[in-house]
């Protein structure tokens, strides 16, 4: 075999780690077999490097690559999707890897393998993730260094430390290629992520999901707001309005059964400075969006719906950052429309009796809507109701007389239900709004980051001349859930994340890790707001700032800049390096003589000695003679001699030598005659 | 015609074309027993792989713009940075080597001659899988990694009897990454010796007679019986120990020594109408054949005499005779 085709076994060793370093992080989303293929391929080629199997025959090749394409088809039902194509991609990586026989085969692998890494920020652009498939590239950029330094058997170290400098070489001008690179929009569409679950809330709540949810640690969203950080009893996050209870649980309406007339939000008259702020979402595979009420949004592409809230043109499926205004004390649909009214005053016939038969007999009592509403939430407040997240079951049809009357132990979402289901009763429309409420103020970079177990639902009432008022009756069951949060609600019960007794956020207490925690989640603000969520409004902005006016020169310079600043210095480090024959000063002042004596003709050639050069030399320039046989003894002396009394004879010698040296400045000589020609 | 012509003046061309690009490198390059790598002798040009690389890396940047990955730009900008500043990398492997020429063993014609060569570096950085190739020759891979110089040797099959020059030497690297090819042409100014293919003939005819010490024998060399020794492929069968191996001994040749003070001449006479390449190779088969015997034998040719004497130095100038005969400032 040609030399050049030849695959080192460090190579090997080195793509083995890659293979199982590239896989990993895309195991959860494999069907099983597929790690099988892996293991099988690895186990085959390191038998082959044994000699103990040959490479596997061409038959046999194309029955492992049909029977992966079988076996794909069948694990996810198409081809079509994201997750399929990158299972096939991994499956073709671990089979090209059995045929790993040829330098020009490690060179498909490696490349497919760089492809491998960039699959993986199709599905988590995660910090943790970066850094892991930096390691990665690392790893596969050292497989391709190993593979060109043949006869190197043993492990070396020194492989992966080039591999590692190249990249932190390559690294600069990355960064600077990164912000400068224009951002076009997709060219066409791509498959997307199909398969994964949604996470967070749901358009479908039934007693206990929200419970549930706040048994997750989960990031849901993080926001920055410009100016002061509201306090948290002011921080509801609305994301779903929820106006249809059917058999006890309560949903959003749908996209259609609400009239064209409908669709659109009534105009909303703002006044005064409204609280800015930009948020970004954790992907949850839904529509929907977060605000304070009443929020708009300048994002392009972010619509606004007839209740008030923000959604998304497409599913969330990666991090997804827009801004938004509030204006909190805004009137929200002074007007009721007809149709509206019906839908948020409609309850299922017949269930809960005793609820309705108390929310009539109550309004009776009292001569306004409003007033209504105090004396629902007063009740909520003297009488003994516990906050808990062990309610215990309340199921079956007459669910909400069950809780109001007889257990009166509930969770934020039996509280709203109940409420809404007796203002309805009483013929007041109300609904139920579902989001997060309060978050945590991280003091490092001055975020609002909402867990999951932030998650809560309230009630939104319309009052005449008001319009829909927001009323939380978990603030007046238990007002520390709402000023203070959700751990601090449950302190006494201690089922604040009970299911997870490793989160970190169960461990707020520990001062240090507390620390850690926060300034890790700082970093995630900043590493999704700067690199995740780069787009082009935020690269004018940074050019604006960096640049001034954008010009096409200014860009230009910046770029051959930013790259002569970066790969000068490599250049240097590269082409440095310790002589292997290190000179000595002597030397080294000699020979500058004799490259002064060059310039004007008298060439020094090799294996000359020092006393016949310089007679050659005072010959061609008489006048010099003096200076040369001053230098060429000084020389002499300090190359052939070892000096009586060491080295302190030895630095005067030199001294000398680099005074004379440096006076030493010849004339070239119109008719020197023979002496310029070195004897042959 | 015309197809003919056309081709031919093509042919032309690209001849043309070579030739001046031979010109432009020897100026460049010129021929030296050694040769340092520098900026004015290195050449660098993405290598295929390299090229492969920049399509791969163009489907990864489409793949970041359609999914809107800004993690997959930043991937995709590394890996093409990392194209750039490989580059230095390449460049810095090859260059201030210097590459030495020590010498060419002497071979005859369709067999190898060996180059021995050497390389060495200049700043203690390591280098890997030097490339070293001479078309139609062998080709190797060096590394300079512990060593501050490295001998090693390529053999070129060699033509013609006379001076072989092995043309220029193809030194070439695509460490670390194999994305870039980085090389050089160098002419090291180092030929081999190529000898005249020894041509057998009948016995070697006639006796010169005007020699002064010593007459031209027959060279059976069977004259006295000196021992036994193991055969070896090309010895007569007349001289197998047939007896010994009927019992059993093995394959085992008679030899015989012949009387030192009988030296033959090998003379540029002695084969009367054949061509000068001939009598050439024939003289080389005798020197050869007498050698093998240690006999003593002198050389002839027309306008040399090398008196005779036998061994190892002897023969190798009897051969460079033979090997130079007829050429410009042959003898040295």
């Amino acid at each position: 075999m040609n030399v050049l085709q030849q695959v080192p076994r460090n190579a090997l060793v080195w793509g083995i780690i890659c293979l199982f370093a590239l896989v990993a992080p895309h195991a959860v989303r494999l069907p099983f077999w597929v790690l099988g293929v892996y293991l099988l391929a690895v186990g085959w080629r390191w038998q082959v490097y044994r000699g103990r199997w040959s490479f596997p025959r061409r038959k046999l090749k194309l029955a492992m690559i049909v029977s992966s394409f079988v076996g794909i088809y069948f694990s996810y039902g198409s081809f079509i999707g994201l997750e399929p194509t990158v299972a096939l991609l991994l499956t073709a990586f671990a089979l090209k890897f059995t045929e790993l026989a040829h330098r020009q085969d490690a060179y498909v692998l490696i490349f497919l393998g760089y492809f491998v890494c960039l699959t993986e920020f199709l599905f988590s652009q995660d910090l943790l993730m970066t850094f892991y498939s930096l390691l990665c590239v690392t790893l596969l950029t050292t497989t391709l260094v190993a593979l060109h330094q043949p006869g190197q058997h043993q492990f070396n170290r020194r492989t992966i430390r080039l591999a590692f400098v190249m990249l932190l070489q390559a690294l600069p001008l990355m960064v600077v290629l990164f912000f400068l690179f224009p951002r076009i929009g997709p060219l066409w569409k791509m498959p997307t992520s199909s398969h994964t679950g949604t996470t967070g809330m749901s358009d479908f709540m039934k007693p206990g999901d929200i419970a549930s949810l706040t048994q997750s640690d989960e990031v849901a969203f993080r926001v920055k707001f410009e100016g002061e950080i509201p306090p948290s009893s002011d921080l509801y996050w609305r994301g779903l309005v929820m106006s249809k209870l059917e058999n006890g649980a309560w949903s959003t309406l749908g996209l259609y059964s609400v009239p064209a007339k409908e669709a659109r939000p009534q105009a909303v008259s703002t006044t005064g400075d409204p609280l800015i702020y930009s948020v970004i979402m954790e992907p949850t595979n839904q529509q929907w969006l977060y605000g304070l009420r009443y929020a708009i949004s300048s994002t392009p592409g972010v619509m606004a719906t007839s209740d008030f809230r923000l959604i998304s043109p497409t599913p969330v499926e990666v991090e997804y950052i827009y801004r938004a205004r509030s204006w909190t004390g805004a009137e929200l649909e002074p007007k009721l429309s007809e149709w509206r009214r019906k839908i948020e005053t409609r309850l299922p016939p017949n269930a809960n009796p005793r609820s309705r038969a108390f929310a009539l007999e109550m309004r009776d009592a009292v001569e306004s809507d409003a007033a209504f509403m105090s004396l629902i939430m007063n009740k909520f407040t003297t009488e003994t109701y516990v906050y808990t997240l062990k309610p215990g079951q309340l199921l079956g049809r007459d669910a909400i007389d069950q809780f109001l009357f007889e257990s009166r132990r509930g969770f934020c979402e039996h509280y709203a239900s109940a409420f809404v289901f007796v203002m309805r009763a009483a013929g007041i429309p109300a609904r139920v709004v579902a989001g997060y409420q309060g978050g945590e103020v991280n003091p490092v970079n001055k975020t609002v980051i909402v867990h999951q177990f932030d998650a809560h639902a309230w009630a939104e009432v319309w009052i005449k001349g008001r319009g829909w008022v927001r009323a939380d009756p978990t603030a007046a069951v238990s007002p520390t859930r709402i000023e203070m949060g959700l751990e601090e609600a449950m302190e006494s019960e201690g089922s604040f994340l009970s299911e997870m007794p490793l989160s970190p956020v169960r461990y707020r207490s520990v001062a240090l890790l507390n620390e850690l925690r926060l300034r890790y989640d700082a970093l995630t603000y900043g590493w999704q707001s700067w690199v995740v969520g780069f787009d082009s409004g935020q690269q004018m902005q940074l050019l604006h700032r960096v640049f001034g006016e954008i010009s096409a020169r200014t860009f230009m310079a910046a770029f051959i800049g930013s790259w002569a600043l970066v790969l000068i210095p490599v250049a240097i480090s590269l082409f440095r390096g310790k002589d292997t024959f290190p000179m000595s000063p002597a030397d080294k002042y000699y020979r500058m003589f004799c490259h002064r004596l060059s310039l004007i003709g008298l060439k020094r050639v090799s294996g000359e000695a020092p006393g016949d050069f310089a007679r050659r030399v005072v010959a061609a320039i008489p006048e010099e003679t003096e200076q040369v046989w001053n230098i060429t003894s000084l020389y002499a002396r300090m190359a052939y001699e070892t000096g009586a009394d060491g080295n302190r004879n030895d630095q005067n010698a030199l001294e000398e030598l680099i005074r004379a040296v440096s006076k030493f400045k010849p004339k070239a000589q119109r008719n020197a005659g023979g002496g310029l020609h070195p004897p042959v | 015609m015309g197809v003919f012509s056309r081709k031919g003046a093509k042919r032309d061309h690209t001849r043309r074309l070579r030739a001046g690009f031979e010109k432009w490198v020897n100026r460049r390059i010129p021929p030296a027993r050694e040769i340092t790598l520098n900026q004015r002798r290195i050449f660098i040009f993405p290598s295929r792989i390299g090229l492969f690389f920049s399509v791969c890396l163009l489907v990864m940047l489409i793949a970041a713009i359609n999914f809107e990955s800004n993690l997959s730009y930043g991937l995709t900008f590394l890996l093409m940075t990392l194209f750039i500043v490989s580059i230095l990398h390449t460049y810095a492997n090859l260059s201030g080597l210097t590459i030495r020429a020590l010498r060419a063993t002497p071979a005859f014609p369709g067999q190898l001659s060996d180059f021995h060569l050497m390389v060495e570096r200049s700043k203690k950085r390591d280098h890997f899988a030097l490339y070293f190739f001479w078309p139609n020759g062998s080709e190797i891979l060096v590394n300079l990694v512990e060593e501050d110089s490295n001998r090693f040797q390529l053999h070129v099959p060699v033509d013609k009897r006379g001076w072989f020059n092995p043309g220029r030497l193809l030194v070439e690297s695509t460490y670390p990454l194999g994305l870039l090819r980085c090389w050089t042409w160098i002419d090291l100014d180092i030929s081999a010796l190529v000898y005249p293919g020894p041509l057998a003939s009948p016995d070697l005819p006639g006796v010169a007679t005007d020699t002064p010490d010593g007459a031209a024998v027959p060279v059976t060399g069977n004259d006295d019986f000196y021992g036994f020794r193991g055969y070896r492929i090309g010895d007569s069968l007349r001289q197998v120990h047939w007896k010994g191996l009927a019992k059993g001994q093995g394959v085992q040749t008679k030899q015989y020594t012949a009387y030192a003070d009988r030296s033959v001449w090998l003379d540029w006479e002695q084969f009367p109408g054949a061509g000068v390449e001939q009598r050439l190779s024939h003289l080389c088969y005798w020197a050869l054949a007498f050698e093998e015997r240690s006999e003593e034998y002198g050389l002839r040719l027309p306008g040399l005499v090398i008196q005779p004497a036998s061994g190892e130095k002897h023969r190798d100038r009897v051969l460079k005779e033979l090997a130079l005969f007829g050429f410009e400032g042959a003898t040295l």
